[in-house]
């Protein structure tokens, strides 16, 4: 069946150009949401490394 | 502050794996340095199989990447999950399992790899039995590691574990598709896939074996370890998303451009350069983000030799993740491809990247579970120095070494010949460029001897502390507000985290990978292309036992310069019962594609057993022991059922007969060689003979269809 599909399809660089598209389109609207947020959150999740000394007792 | 639970967090597993790391570094390393050396001066070999070139070359690569490397990720990992976490591992017994069971793994390759016990895919030449046993054990550590984060203290899960779990996802997918095999025997598999659905399976896994076991998980490593050694966040959180997500998808696409110029068809070969190229922009961002770490912290730089360390692996880091998108460019391929410059690109990754990072890591983590101070701050910068010194005496002579044989094997007269026709002139020129290449090996490993004084002399100072006490608040109940950041959602939820992994670094698999499967017009059918006869197939393992692909490739590519000095290029038909492809990574050696039928059985015999007794000069070590060796036929029957049942075209019932066919071909080899006044008692049943049939068939079917048509 997927090779039916596959060969009816004539070229399959559609596949290719697809997933590229895909990569812009996700990673550009992922860049434009990261870089506008200001969120408490970065700066505690940046500090996480650095905290768990605290945590050690001896 | 109350509610206070105490744990404590397990430093035993920690210093195990770090010892592991080093002593196996120290093996590999010492292997690899032999290699060099066997360049130079081939009689290093002694004339003993198990340390010729062709069988410790895998050896050293395996042990690099899969002990010294592997150890050193499970010593990062183990530490670092447990703190960013708050927990102790999920399970004490798990991690003993995990830790012996990586080790007797890693015993079995150094066991059967110089025993020539090889699937010949590299970085995956381990045969079935060790594959299982590695499913099993990676098994063992998703399940602690995501034991751990389930039952973790701090809600959000910290860029570092991301990686770690991009790394455990992926190379469960890539370690299980290119090891489909079927069973001969104990020590023996045939390949499902053939030809150039092999070589591509195989160099999917191959390129995406350096991105996410020597790339993702040491990036983990490097979110953790640097702000702590620089004693500041990392220097962008949001910086690091991108990384991560850009990095895990693109990554998993690039494998072909491992196969350019080759019959791999061009759509395949175009999505590997281009996405190859489309990784500068990850890769950078991450060595960026490392460096950067650093602003306003530069000046101890000078002063802590950990901070040198990371500087010079973040700097590796980005200085081979700029170089190999541009050799992924087809034009800047054509040169380097199959020459000395790909090694040095690969050890600045290797020496610089991964072993700069873990020798910072261990410089860091030592006097810290031991309870002490690092025993000489002195010496470890002595270290740095002899390290970076022994990188630069590998990698130099060896750029200059690719691109002066290269342009050699392309060279014309004006008369229109090819000016250096004679492969072995291309070699004796870059002769000095090995042996300072070995030397700068030797550098570097004088470092680590370095090192392990410094480290063992710690730890005698101080105590381990075997099990750390620590104390944290229990894990929050998170309650989600209605406008909450999108990402916090799955930075809270490790399975959903894999599954997205998952999902991304599948799209580049499936893309690439399915249409090569399931579309014939991928693999253009050669009507006189026929199965090996048993005798091939048995000289075809012989040399694939000796390691002979780690020298000569079998694909003549389509230029006038590989055309004029082997013959016809090589088509993508050509290689349907090729099980593994044999295509090759590297020409210490010409390439053999073509070599059927281009000299009499009598040059190979001759050649085999001395080589310069036809090539004056050669680096080829001697094979006495292919002319003393009885030919194993115990197996012949079964490997041409195994063949039968992947679809080459044996008659029904030939297994039956495989044998005495065989001895047939194997008589008129042996008349041959009575010919040219070859004479040696039992000679028919002589491994030579085997490897010789071989030989002497690659690349001449292709010849018969010429013929007819």
């Amino acid at each position: 069946m997927g090779k039916y599909i596959l060969e009816q399809s004539g070229s399959y660089n559609w596949m290719a150009i697809f997933a590229l598209f895909t990569f812009f389109i996700i990673f550009i609207v992922a860049i434009f949401m990261i870089l506008r947020k200001n969120d408490p959150l970065m700066k505690h999740m940046q500090e996480l490394p650095l905290e768990d000394d605290e945590t050690q007792i001896q | 502050m109350t509610n206070l639970e105490t744990f404590s967090y397990d430093n035993k597993i920690v210093r195990n794996f770090a010892i592991a790391s080093v002593v196996f570094g120290i093996i590999g390393m010492l292997v690899g340095i032999t290699a060099a050396f066997e360049l130079v001066f081939p009689s290093l070999n002694l004339g003993i199989p198990e340390i010729t070139y062709g069988r410790i070359r895998p050896l050293h690569t395996n042990a690099v990447i899969f002990a010294f490397v592997g150890n050193g990720i499970f010593t990062g990992v183990y530490y670092s999950l447990q703190r960013l976490l708050k927990t102790r591992m999920f399970s004490d017994l798990l991690s003993n399992i995990h830790f012996w069971g990586w080790q007797l793994i890693i015993l079995a390759a150094a066991i059967t790899l110089p025993l020539g016990i090889t699937s010949s895919h590299e970085y995956a030449e381990l045969e079935w039995p060790i594959d299982i046993a590695i499913a099993l054990v990676w098994v063992v550590f998703g399940i602690n590691m995501f034991g751990t984060i389930l039952k973790r203290r701090e809600n959000h899960l910290y860029v570092a574990i991301w990686f770690y779990i991009a790394t455990w996802i992926t190379v469960t997918v890539l370690h299980i598709f290119n090891n489909i095999q079927m069973p001969v025997h104990l020590f023996k598999s045939v390949y499902v896939f053939s030809g150039v659905q092999d070589a591509l399976v195989q160099w999917w896994y191959g390129h995406n074996a350096v991105a996410f076991f020597l790339t993702t998980p040491y990036l983990g490593l490097m979110y953790y370890f640097m702000p702590k050694a620089a004693n500041r966040p990392v220097y962008s959180y949001k910086l690091s998303i991108i990384h991560f997500w850009a990095l895990i998808f693109i990554y998993i696409w690039a494998g072909p451009h491992h196969l350019l110029y080759t019959s791999l068809p061009d759509w395949a070969q175009s999505l590997g350069t281009v996405f190859s190229i489309m990784l500068i922009a990850p890769s950078w961002g991450g060595m960026l983000n490392g460096l950067l770490t650093l602003r306003g912290v530069w000046d101890k730089v000078r002063t802590d030799p950990i901070l040198k360390f990371f500087v010079v692996a973040v700097t590796a880091y980005g200085m081979a993740t700029l170089e190999g998108p541009l050799l992924s460019i087809k034009s800047l391929n054509a040169i380097t491809h199959y020459t000395d410059w790909t090694v040095g690109h690969v050890h600045i990754g290797a020496l610089g990247w991964n072993g700069m990072l873990t020798f910072g890591m261990l410089y860091w983590l030592i006097p810290r579970i031991y309870g002490t101070k690092l025993y000489s701050v002195k010496l470890a910068n002595t270290h740095f120095w002899i390290g970076t010194l022994g990188i630069l005496f590998y990698a130099i002579p060896l750029y200059w070494a690719g691109w002066t044989q290269s342009l050699m094997w392309k060279q014309f007269t004006p008369d229109g010949f090819l000016q250096y026709g004679n492969f072995l002139e291309t070699v004796t020129q870059i002769l000095p460029m090995y042996m300072i290449r070995a030397i700068g090996g030797t550098i570097y490993f004088v470092g680590v001897i370095v090192m392990v004084y410094n480290l063992m002399k710690t730890a005698f100072s101080g105590k381990l502390i075997a099990n750390q006490e620590a104390q944290s608040a229990p894990r929050e109940v998170h309650v989600a507000h209605k406008n909450e950041y999108w990402h916090k959602w799955i930075e809270r939820k490790p399975i959903q985290m894999l599954i997205v992994s998952a999902v991304l670094i599948l799209i580049g698999g499936i893309v690439e990978i399915i249409p090569m499967m399931m579309i014939d017009k991928n693999v253009p059918k050669i009507a006189s292309i026929q199965p090996y006869t048993p005798l091939e197939i048995e000289g075809r393992d012989i040399y694939i036992r000796e390691g002979c692909v780690g020298c000569h490739s079998q694909m003549v590519r389509p230029f006038r310069s590989e055309t004029e000095r082997y013959g016809e290029y090589s088509k993508s038909g050509e290689y349907i019962y090729d099980r593994p492809f044999l295509w090759g990574s590297k020409r210490t050696g010409p390439d053999l594609h073509r070599v059927g039928g281009k000299y009499p059985d009598s040059w190979h015999y001759n050649h085999m057993y001395d080589p310069t007794s036809m090539a004056p000069g050669s680096i080829m070590p001697m094979y006495p022991w292919l002319f003393e060796n009885d030919l194993d036929t115990k197996y012949t029957a079964a490997k041409i059922k195994v063949h039968q049942s992947l679809g080459a075209p044996y008659p029904d019932g030939y297994a039956d007969k495989a044998v005495a066919d065989l001895q047939t071909q194997a008589k008129k080899v042996v008349a041959n060689l009575a010919k040219d006044n070859i004479k040696q008692e039992g000679i028919e049943n002589k491994e030579i003979v085997a490897l010789i049939a071989y030989l002497q068939r690659l690349g001449t079917d292709i010849k018969v269809d010429n013929q007819n048509k």
